[in-house]
């Protein structure tokens, strides 16, 4: 049945017209699917870290402590915001406030369904880009209005980091791109149904995972964070609810990046049997479990070592696995 | 050397890295499902095992019933530390003394052992007692022979 045809909703259409309800019914489902979706994967990522290491992990709020990090979050919310007292009071309060928007625009374009994305874009690959990079910025700018020197080194790092991995990101999604001649993600997955792009694209598939991997700074490319040489980089200055941004903004990315890969490489919502949500759902969190799996594996990279593997492996084997499909694709 | 073999050396640093990374991988997704060692404290406690060595503890014995003390205070002169305290009484002339009062304050116990090494009467040994928090510096002080009977009844 068609949910657009209840009566209440059908009024509610008249009142506001099509996308206007479109738009607020897709903002309340997002704003409720980012906070609880950080919480369940802090608690996956607690976990698996824990049972790796042969430690049970969260056990005692909840069933296997599932309700451990929904009780952190109140602690979080109850505790006080403090600002240091030579930081730069505008910009130390409006960075996580730039950390969180963009992981929260790009779950507009993200199709969990045919049917279940909030709006279609031309541009949507095109739209995750440009906002995942400004959370660049707002690193940098938490970094800096910190006044710390931890935390300015931390931010110095990832936007030489970002800068670097942007472009094996993009060089490995253009060599989808150009098979599909189209930004659109629904078009992406359509273009997917008989075989996954892993298939034709192994190569840019390991080089996107690595790449979006350094993209969110998550280990071991976490050198924006790095506990052991940078206090926790960044964000040590910060506390409270403001702190719980960029958590939540982090696993949020991570939610992104996991969806992008099952777009572009494992097709998407297709699969045989369950519904499309429920194939894309799988897809993402199994790519997001490969995340937190490497980082509880293998130790942080150096500086020199994190830059090298960026400018000599990964940018000149994504050219030229971009350079082999396009002749590829061009003999065809 | 030349270009050639430089090249070929790049190649095969990025393949054997990859490898590495493939079985560091398998290691940690081996871990996973392996049995968790971490034991959930108040709930559930590990037996110490035989060579635990908490505070001193009087043994047991059959034949008598009770310990073996005799209160020659040798535990008492050879303590560096100075916590033991032992106090025995002759039920009858020509009778051997019976150990009847033993306290050693373990706060100051440095667990050396050399008590147990020379009793004559191989009457003392380690418990296996590790929960040793306490709200006093009188909670600290053990009686021994109380605690024999505890474990007795």
């Amino acid at each position: 049945m068609n949910i657009t045809q209840l009566p209440f909703i059908k009024e509610i259409y008249g009142f506001l017209g099509h996308d206007l309800v479109a738009a607020v019914i897709g903002i309340l489902i997002i704003l409720v699917f980012v906070p609880l979706n950080s919480a369940f994967l802090v608690w996956v990522e607690r976990k698996v870290a824990g049972h790796i290491q042969l430690r049970p992990g969260p056990m005692e709020v909840g069933p296997h402590g599932i309700l451990q990090t929904l009780i952190d979050a109140v602690k979080l919310m109850s505790k006080e915001m403090i600002t240091p007292k030579l930081a730069d009071k505008f910009l130390f309060w409006l960075a996580p406030i730039v950390i969180i928007i963009p992981a929260i625009v790009c779950f507009v374009v993200i199709p969990f369904s045919p049917l279940m994305q909030v709006r279609e874009m031309n541009v949507g690959i095109l739209l995750i880009f440009s906002f995942s990079s400004l959370t660049v910025l707002s690193i940098l700018m938490a970094g800096w209005a910190s006044n710390n020197k931890y935390a300015l080194i931390g931010a110095v790092r990832a936007v030489a980091q970002n800068v670097a991995y942007e472009i094996p990101l993009l060089l490995s999604t253009m060599s989808i791109i150009i098979m599909t001649n189209s930004f659109k993600m629904s078009e992406i997955t359509a273009a997917q149904s008989p075989v996954w792009f892993i298939v034709y694209q192994p190569v840019a598939a390991i080089i996107f995972f690595i790449s979006t991997t350094a993209e969110t700074n998550r280990a071991p490319f976490d050198l924006v964070e790095a506990e052991s040489e940078l206090v926790s980089g960044f964000h040590t200055e910060y506390t409270g609810m403001r702190f719980a941004l960029f958590f939540l903004a982090e696993y949020t990315n991570m939610f992104i990046a996991a969806s992008m890969g099952a777009v572009l490489f494992f097709g998407g919502w297709h699969g045989p049997f369950f519904p499309g949500l429920i194939w894309f759902v799988v897809k993402v969190y199994a790519l997001i479990f490969v995340i937190i799996w490497v980082r509880w594996t293998f130790p942080r990279l150096r500086f020199d070592q994190l830059m090298n593997f960026a400018w000599k492996v990964m940018i000149p084997v994504a050219l030229l696995n971009l350079m082999i499909t396009a002749i590829v694709l061009k003999a065809l | 050397m030349g270009p050639l073999s430089e090249f070929k050396k790049y190649i095969l640093e990025i393949l054997t890295g990859s490898k590495s990374l493939v079985i560091g991988m398998g290691i940690t997704f081996k871990r996973l499902f392996m049995p968790i060692v971490t034991v959930q404290y108040p709930r559930r406690k590990l037996t110490m095992t035989p060579n635990f060595r908490g505070h001193i503890e009087a043994i047991y014995f059959d034949d008598t019933k009770s310990h073996h003390c005799v209160a020659c205070g040798l535990c008492v002169r050879t303590c560096p530390s100075h916590v033991i305290k032992v106090q025995g009484e002759k039920e009858k002339a020509g009778e051997r003394k019976y150990g009847q009062k033993y306290y050693i304050d373990f706060t100051k116990c440095s667990l050396c052992g050399l008590c147990v090494d020379v009793c004559p009467e191989k009457t003392l040994t380690f418990s296996h007692e590790y929960e040793l928090a306490y709200l006093s510096r009188w909670d600290g002080v053990i009686d021994i022979m109380r605690r024999l009977e505890a474990v007795t009844k």
